[in-house]
C-alpha cells in the first residue's frame, strides 16, 4: 500500500467524519437552544447576536429569578397548577397503553404462533388488515362511539382505543413463532395449564420483543395530540401535548416560558431514553422480525 | 386407536385455547377498528352535524361538495396538495440522507463511534412532536436563530427568510420539522437492515479488489433494495399522516392554508366546526390514498422475502 494511497484514505475518513458531526450539530442544537432558552426571557431568545449563554444581568434584575420561565410553566395558563396533573395523566395513560398493548398483544401473537385452529390464517389476516386503517382516518367515529359509551372526558377514553396494537400482534407472532415447542410440551406434561404457560412460560421468556413494544406503544401514547383533543374537553384530563398546545396558544410570545414547558415535558422521556436506549434503537426490530 | 383419539381431542382442546387468545383482539379490532371504518363509510354519505339529532343519507354529495367547493376557505384539494407537497418534500430527502448516514456510520470502525452517532442521530426522535414544533416554531422567529445563521451561511446579513410569513417557506419550514425529528428514527432503521447484509460478501468484493464507491452501487444498494422500499413507503405513509407539526405552528399564528394538511382539515371540519359527515368524507379519501401505498408496502415486503444473500 503506498502513502498516496493511504493519504486518500485518511482524506475520506476526515470528511465522513466531518460530515457525521455536521449532521449532530443539526441535530442537537435546537435540543440545546430548548434547553438555553428556558432560562431565558424573549428579548434575550430573539437577541441578535443569539448569546448562547444567559446573561447575568438577566438572573439579577429583581422581577425575574433563575426558576420564572419553569414557574410560569408548571402555573400553566390560569395559574391553576394542572402540569403535574398533566404529566401525571400522560404517564398513566402511556404506562396503561404500553402494559395492555404488550399483554393483548402477546397472547393474540402466542394463540396464532403455536396453535392449530380453524380460521387461523383468517384471524391473523384480519388483524393485518387493520394496520391499513389510520387512526386519522376513524377518528370521527371514534369520537362518535366514545359518546355512545359514555367514554369521553375519562381516561379510559384516552387509553382504550389505543389499548392494542395489530403491529404489536405481528410483532409478538413473529418472534414466537421460533419460541421452542418442547418448552411448552415440557410445562404441558408437568401439568401447567394453557393460560398459566404463556403467563409463567412464554412471557418472562420474550423479555427483549416486549421491551421494544412496550416502549413503542408508550413513545405513540405520549406524543399522541389528536386523540386527546378529542376526547379529553376537561381540563383534569389533559396530557402533556394537550397542556404545551393549550400553553403555546395562550403564550404565544412569552417563549422563554413556552421553552422551560417544552423542557420540563421532554425530561421523563430523555430518562427513559437514555436508560433504555437499547430498546430504543431496537425499535428498528420491524426488519428482524420480518425473517421469522 | 384409543391414543389416536385422545391426542385429537388434545389437540382440539389446545386448539380451543388458541382461539380464546386471540378473541380479546378479534373483539378489540372489531370494535375499534372495522366498526368505526365501516361507520365513517356511511356518516361520509350522510349530513350529519355534531349539533342536531337528526340527518338524512344525501349520497355522495358530500364527496361532491369536497371536491368543487371552497368548504369555507378551506378545500380538500388545497389539503391534498398541502399533504403531497409535505410528503414529497419530506421522505424523499428523509429516505435519501438516511440512507446517506447509515453508509457512513457503518463504515466507522470503532464502536464507540457507531453508538455515538446512533445515540445523537436518534434524540430527536425522544422528543414529542409537539416540543419539536414549539421549538422550531420560536427559532424560526423573524429574529431568530435560524434566520441569523441563514444570513450566516448565505453571506447576507440582516435579511429575514420569512421562514413563517412566505407561504412557500412555511411548507419548508413545517418540512424541516419533521425531518429533523424523524431523521435519526430513519437512519437507524437502514443501520438495521445493513447490519444484516453478511459481512463475508464484503469480504469478498475487497479480494475481488472491488472499490467502495463501486461496492456501495453494486453490492449494498441491490441488496439494500427491499430495505429502501420498504422504510419509503413507511416514511410516506408517516408524512400522509402528519398533524402536530402543522397544528402546533396554525395555533403559534402562521398561515393555516399553505399547511392545511388533510388530517388538519378534517379535525377543523368535523370537530371545530361540527360538519361530520363532510369530515367523515375526508377521512374515506385519506383512507383510500393510505390503502393504496399500504399495498405497495406489502408489495414491497413480499419483494424483500425473494432476496437470498
Amino acid at each position: 500500500m503506498n502513502n498516496a494511497y493511504v493519504g486518500k484514505v485518511r482524506a475520506g475518513e476526515v470528511i465522513v467524519h466531518i460530515l457525521l458531526v455536521l449532521i449532530v450539530a443539526f441535530v442537537i442544537l435546537p435540543i440545546l437552544f430548548m434547553l438555553v432558552a428556558s432560562f431565558m426571557d424573549s428579548r434575550q431568545i430573539m437577541a441578535m447576536p443569539f448569546n448562547w449563554i444567559p446573561s447575568k444581568s438577566y438572573f439579577s434584575s429583581s422581577s425575574r429569578t433563575f426558576l420564572t420561565n419553569f414557574v410560569k410553566a408548571i402555573r400553566g395558563n390560569n395559574d391553576n397548577n394542572i402540569f403535574f396533573r398533566a404529566l401525571i395523566n400522560s404517564l398513566i395513560v402511556s404506562i396503561t397503553c404500553a402494559a395492555t398493548t404488550v399483554f393483548f398483544s402477546a397472547l393474540c401473537g402466542y394463540g396464532l404462533a403455536k396453535f392449530r385452529f380453524k380460521g387461523r390464517t383468517f384471524v391473523f389476516m384480519a388483524i393485518m388488515s387493520t394496520m391499513m386503517i389510520p387512526f386519522e382516518a376513524i377518528m370521527i367515529p371514534l369520537y362518535m362511539v366514545s359518546k355512545m359509551l359514555g367514554i369521553m372526558n375519562t381516561l379510559p377514553g384516552l387509553i382504550i382505543p389505543f389499548a392494542i396494537s395489530a403491529f404489536g400482534v405481528f410483532q409478538m407472532r413473529q418472534y414466537l413463532l421460533t419460541f421452542p415447542s418442547e418448552f411448552l410440551d415440557a410445562s404441558r406434561v408437568d401439568g401447567l395449564g394453557e393460560f398459566n404457560i404463556f403467563l409463567r412460560i412464554v412471557l418472562p421468556n420474550s423479555t427483549p420483543v416486549i421491551a421494544t413494544l412496550g416502549i413503542l406503544s408508550f413513545r405513540n401514547q405520549w406524543d399522541n395530540l389528536l386523540w386527546p383533543m378529542l376526547c379529553a374537553q376537561a381540563e383534569k384530563l389533559k396530557t402533556l401535548p394537550l397542556y404545551i398546545s393549550g400553553f403555546a396558544q395562550e403564550k404565544q410570545t412569552d417563549e422563554g416560558a413556552l421553552m422551560a414547558c417544552a423542557f420540563l415535558a421532554s425530561i421523563p422521556m430523555f430518562i427513559l431514553f437514555f436508560t433504555l436506549s437499547k430498546y430504543f434503537l431496537g425499535g428498528a426490530a420491524v426488519f428482524e422480525s420480518r425473517k421469522g | 386407536m384409543k391414543s389416536k383419539v385422545k391426542t385429537y381431542s388434545i389437540e382440539r382442546k389446545q386448539a380451543r385455547y388458541g382461539f380464546a387468545f386471540t378473541l380479546p383482539c378479534l373483539l378489540f379490532f372489531g370494535f375499534f377498528s372495522f366498526y368505526p371504518i365501516i361507520n365513517a363509510f356511511i356518516t361520509s354519505l350522510t349530513n350529519r352535524k355534531a349539533v342536531g339529532k337528526t340527518w338524512n343519507f344525501v349520497g355522495f354529495d358530500n364527496y361532491a361538495y369536497l371536491f368543487t367547493q371552497s368548504n369555507g376557505g378551506f378545500s380538500l384539494l388545497n389539503s391534498l396538495k398541502a399533504t403531497g407537497l409535505f410528503t414529497l418534500g419530506c421522505f424523499i430527502p428523509m429516505v435519501v440522507i438516511a440512507l446517506l448516514l447509515s453508509v457512513l456510520i457503518m463504515q466507522l470502525r470503532k464502536p464507540w463511534q457507531k453508538k455515538f452517532f446512533e445515540l445523537s442521530y436518534y434524540i430527536p426522535a425522544v422528543l414529542s412532536s409537539v416540543v419539536a414544533a414549539t421549538i422550531w416554531r420560536i427559532m424560526f422567529q423573524p429574529t431568530g436563530l435560524i434566520n441569523q445563521l441563514s444570513n450566516w451561511v448565505m453571506f447576507t446579513s440582516g435579511r429575514d427568510y420569512k421562514w413563517l410569513t412566505d407561504n412557500g417557506m412555511l411548507v419548508a419550514s413545517t418540512i424541516i420539522v419533521y425531518f429533523w425529528k424523524y431523521i435519526g428514527y430513519f437512519t437507524i432503521l437502514f443501520i438495521t437492515g445493513l447490519a444484516s447484509i453478511p459481512p463475508t460478501i464484503y469480504e469478498a468484493a475487497i479480494v475481488d479488489g472491488s472499490s467502495r464507491w463501486h461496492t456501495f452501487w453494486k453490492i449494498t444498494l441491490p441488496l439494500l433494495k427491499p430495505t429502501v422500499m420498504l422504510v419509503s413507503i413507511m416514511a410516506m405513509l408517516q408524512c400522509l399522516k402528519t398533524f402536530s407539526t402543522q397544528y402546533m405552528f396554525v395555533i403559534g399564528g402562521t398561515a393555516r392554508k399553505p399547511i392545511d394538511v388533510i388530517t388538519m382539515n378534517i379535525f377543523y371540519t368535523g370537530i371545530t366546526n361540527g360538519y361530520l359527515g363532510r369530515a367523515s368524507a375526508m377521512s374515506i379519501v385519506l383512507f383510500v390514498i393510505m390503502l393504496v401505498f399500504t399495498y405497495l408496502q406489502f408489495a414491497a415486503q413480499k419483494g424483500g422475502e425473494d432476496v437470498e444473500y
